[in-house]
């Protein structure tokens, strides 16, 4: 990306950032009512609160969410590769996965709490196994319509199964995978903010539920903020990833 | 003795629980260094024998002999597609040099020969760029590249260049000749294009319809020749091709 991009893409963020805000005042204004604080109040409690208590919340809840989706992808991705290259291997495992795909994960919740205790594991595992599947399917797909071509070609210069997967599956299927990943991003992101409204103390969704509770909504709106901007950076990261191992898409 | 030589192949495909045959009773043989073409109706099994050769397909009945060895232990061929060869997410120099790479080649012999196969094909210009960054004519010479790197003995190549322009097939047709005036390549190539098969072909074998044997077997006394576009002999041999191509229908 060259400097003139950036600028304008940063320009353009800008933009965006100053509209959202613009439509909050407003509506904050036209609604009057101490549950929508003006961006300003929220804002100059984020700023206030960063340091002392949004930092530690915020560091457990990017744990989580960030160990959910490095573990989703680490399963997900050779799976759905392996599926998606073995004909049989997928026919086979197909109607386990329609089957269990459309459940709403969330539902499971307070048997994984019974069962994996209220700490950070019943956490991870519930938002990892949204994200998995979601990582699976996409990565399977993608490895399934890959233009036969590709792998007769590469075969023929006796390539094995792992280099296969190597210089064929795995990049053709690299931008489906960071795309389910953007995906899965947004998803993880409500399921955290669920997860952390159950039995526990720690983690942003935890400290806007409770300021909520409290009634100190400019807290709330602190925390929100925060959260906003946490899904924002990591897609922002998953973003780059993209720029930089796909530029081959982009030309 | 011959370089290519295969005997009563057949090679078939199961399909709905039901086995038809792709290839029944086919016979072809090559001198070593020659040029054949195979010309064919669409579907009459001239890619299925292309993966025969290539060791790509390993399940078939009857005799294949590469230079005395079967297509799985000649490790001395090469394999060109119509489309799709390179890779989109490799670059030019990425794509030639992954033979080597998959063969196990150390680095340094790898960088070595990569760059004299492209330097010698006059590509070497265009060794950061992108498969989607080049014309269909300089994709297929990469491709060419890319397997002439490994130094093959047997280059095979599927309709190759049936997805260009009608100048600049002309332009690869000159091409592959040089290259193999300059090497001892024996090349096996599928071409649907009559002209194209005698312009390249010493041998030209016709193929039935599916199942696919060989009908007719011609040599071909004006393949390479630059000036036999427009001679009589040259339409006398299209002309013998395209009916018995015909004749099929
Ligand atoms: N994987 C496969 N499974 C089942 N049948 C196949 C398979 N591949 C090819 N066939 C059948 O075998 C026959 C020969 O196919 P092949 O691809 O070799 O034809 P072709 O001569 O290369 O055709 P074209 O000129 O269109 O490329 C066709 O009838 C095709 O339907
Ligand atoms: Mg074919």
């Amino acid at each position: 990306m060259n400097q003139r991009d950036l600028i304008q893409k940063s320009f353009y963020t800008l933009t965006a950032v100053v509209i959202l805000i613009a439509f909050w005042y407003l509506l904050s204004l036209i609604l009057n009512t101490p549950a929508l604080p003006t961006p300003l109040a929220a804002f100059k409690s984020f700023f206030e609160l960063f340091t002392s208590e949004l930092m530690s919340h915020l560091t457990i809840s990017f744990y989580r969410v960030g160990v959910s989706l490095v573990i989703a992808t680490v399963l997900g991705v050779p799976l759905g590769l392996f599926l998606g290259k073995n004909k049989r291997a997928d026919e086979f495992s197909a109607p386990l996965i329609y089957m269990t795909y459309p459940v709403p994960k969330v539902v499971f919740l307070p048997i994984f709490l019974i069962l994996l205790g209220i700490g950070n594991l019943s956490k991870i595992v519930l938002i990892t196994l949204i994200i998995f599947y979601l990582i699976l399917v996409t990565t399977r797909d993608a490895a399934r319509n890959l233009p036969k071509e590709y792998v007769v070609s590469v075969k023929s210069l006796s390539a094995n199964e792992l280099e296969l997967y190597q210089h064929v599956y795995f990049p053709a299927c690299l931008p489906a995978i960071l795309t389910s990943l953007r995906l899965g991003l947004g998803i993880a992101m409500s399921v955290l903010f669920l997860v952390e409204t159950y039995a526990t103390q720690e983690g942003i969704g935890y400290f806007i539920m409770n300021s909520w509770s409290s009634l100190s909504y400019d807290k709330m709106f602190a925390g929100i903020i925060a959260m906003g901007l946490m899904g924002f950076l990591l897609y922002l990261l998953l973003d780059a990833c993209e720029k930089v191992l796909c530029s081959w898409v982009h030309l | 003795m011959d370089y290519l030589s295969i005997e009563s192949l057949q090679v078939s495909y199961v399909q709905d629980n039901q086995i038809t045959p792709a290839l029944k009773n086919f016979s072809l043989s090559l001198p070593f260094g020659s040029i054949g073409v195979i010309i064919g109706p669409s579907g009459c099994g001239k890619s299925t024998l292309l993966n025969v050769l290539a060791g790509l397909n390993q399940i078939y009945q009857g005799t294949v002999l590469i230079n005395g060895k079967s297509p799985k232990e000649c490790c001395a061929t090469a394999l060109i597609l119509q489309e799709y060869g390179l890779l989109p997410w490799k670059t030019v120099w990425d794509n030639v040099r992954l033979g080597l790479q998959i063969r196990g080649f150390s680095k340094k012999e790898t960088v070595l020969r990569t760059e004299k196969i492209l330097n010698k094909l006059g590509l070497l210009y265009l060794r950061k760029r992108y498969p989607a960054q080049l014309s269909g004519g300089q994709q297929q010479r990469i491709a060419i590249a890319r397997s002439l790197v490994l130094e093959p003995e047997l280059l095979l190549m599927d309709e190759p260049f049936s997805s260009l322009d009608a100048l600049t097939r002309e332009e690869m047709q000159d091409f592959l000749l040089e290259l193999w005036h300059e090497t001892n390549l024996t090349i096996l190539l599928i071409s649907h294009n009559i002209e194209e098969a005698v312009f390249l072909g010493q041998k030209i074998f016709v193929m039935s319809e599916c199942p696919g044997t060989i009908i007719k077997e011609l040599s071909n006394p004006l393949a390479g020749d630059y000036s036999a576009r427009g001679k009589v002999e040259f339409l006398e041999i299209t002309n013998s091709l395209r009916s018995s191509l015909r004749g099929l229908n």
